[in-house]
């Protein structure tokens, strides 16, 4: 009897221990979801379900800047205020989902389009309304992404080997939209000394980041700081900052370690 | 007389109200032409002197009252283009700056 009411005591203890525990595992996501946003600035108001945003068939496409520069898509989730007369009039999601852009000599679908008729059996705003919704999506991303060179984290796919090898090439100039610019001169790569004995250095290329960024995809808004001037820390990176902007959430996660920290230890 | 100088008069004011009416407004075109050539140079700014930096910069502060006279869209869209080129522009010139120091 003792026994069991120690065994059932023991019991309650742990079960009290686990559930005042604060923190919450974070599940990592599976490859396709890797990069997924949801946009939910003015879908509720309207009784529609939050945009979900693949970044993987967009980046697959497109370069990085041609979104967050020349569409105007801010780097924070919610931070552009996209409304539906927005893409409707050609701007934001409209730049590309007007029916006339054509990408594969398929004319893109419209974004929010009111002509023609809304069409409720062609499921039209469900395409990016789909937050919660079994929608069956236009492409699949196991077929889509079956020749990419693969990688171990975020979608599995190396991309930046994929755009070296040529199997996508992301468009940067969209006529009526975007500047044509100079090519870019290409910065020298640095070296960033961890702040943690041991660690392998990291080398920071910056013709990898331009290839797709630019330069004011970064500059200042990310990084505000000047070489050697301020001292960033892991925590702030996978808080979301610096590095951690686009680490973690499109581009390869930071558990990837030996992307970043390539240098042998000195 | 005054019958045949009443005609090209008349012709003259159609044309030039049909030329009005189809045109693009003349000042929509010159606050585009003027952003492409300032938001074109961010690539190379680092390539700039400091004193072609500080007239990048005191054109992109000239522009933005003309795009904040735009339609809601546009103006929300061009407001940020123009802040983030004026801001590389800004930053570029700060570390320049401070590499002299």
């Amino acid at each position: 009897m003792k026994r069991l009411v120690f065994i059932s005591c023991l019991v309650l203890v742990c079960a009290a221990v686990v559930m005042a525990e604060t923190g919450v595992k974070k599940r990592r996501p599976l490859p396709h979801e890797y990069g997924k946003v949801v946009m939910d600035n003015y879908s509720g108001q309207t009784r529609m379900a939050p945009v979900v945003f693949d970044h993987w068939l967009h980046r697959a496409r497109f370069t990085c800047r041609l979104c967050h520069v020349d569409i105007g898509f801010a780097m924070k989730v919610n931070g552009t205020g996209v409304r539906a007369s927005d893409n409707e009039k050609g701007y934001y999601c409209g730049s590309c989902h007007n029916g006339k852009y054509k990408y594969d000599n398929k004319p893109v679908f419209s974004a929010c389009s009111l002509l023609p008729v809304y069409d409720e059996s062609k499921h039209t705003c469900e395409r990016c309304h789909s937050q919660g919704k079994a929608v069956k999506k236009g492409y699949d991303f196991s077929s889509f992404t079956s020749g990419l060179p693969r990688e171990r984290f975020g979608n599995g796919i190396d991309w930046e080997t994929a755009e070296k090898e040529k199997l996508i090439i992301p468009i940067d100039y969209i006529e009526g939209i975007s500047i044509k610019r100079k090519a870019l001169e290409v910065r020298k790569d640095f070296s960033i000394t961890p702040n943690v004995k041991g660690m392998p250095e990291i080398v920071f290329s910056h013709e990898k980041h331009t290839v797709w960024n630019g330069c004011e995809v970064c500059h200042p808004e990310i990084f505000m700081v000047k070489k050697g001037q301020v001292k960033y820390t892991m925590v702030e990176v996978f808080e979301g900052q610096y590095c951690g902007v686009c680490h973690g959430k499109a581009a390869f996660p930071m558990i990837d370690c030996q992307r970043c920290h390539t240098q042998p230890v000195k | 007389m005054r019958r045949t100088l009443l005609l090209p008069v008349v012709c003259a004011l159609v044309l030039t109200a049909f030329s009005a009416a189809t045109a693009a407004p003349p000042s929509q075109e010159a606050w585009r032409a003027e952003f492409d050539d300032l938001c074109s140079k961010t690539d190379d700014a680092t390539s700039l002197s400091k004193e072609e930096l500080k007239a990048l910069i005191e054109r992109c502060d000239r522009l933005k009252p003309e795009i904040e006279k735009l339609d809601e869209s546009p103006r929300k869209l061009y407001s940020k283009r123009l802040q983030m080129c004026r801001d590389l522009f800004a930053y570029v010139l700060e570390t320049k700056e401070q590499e002299e120091k």
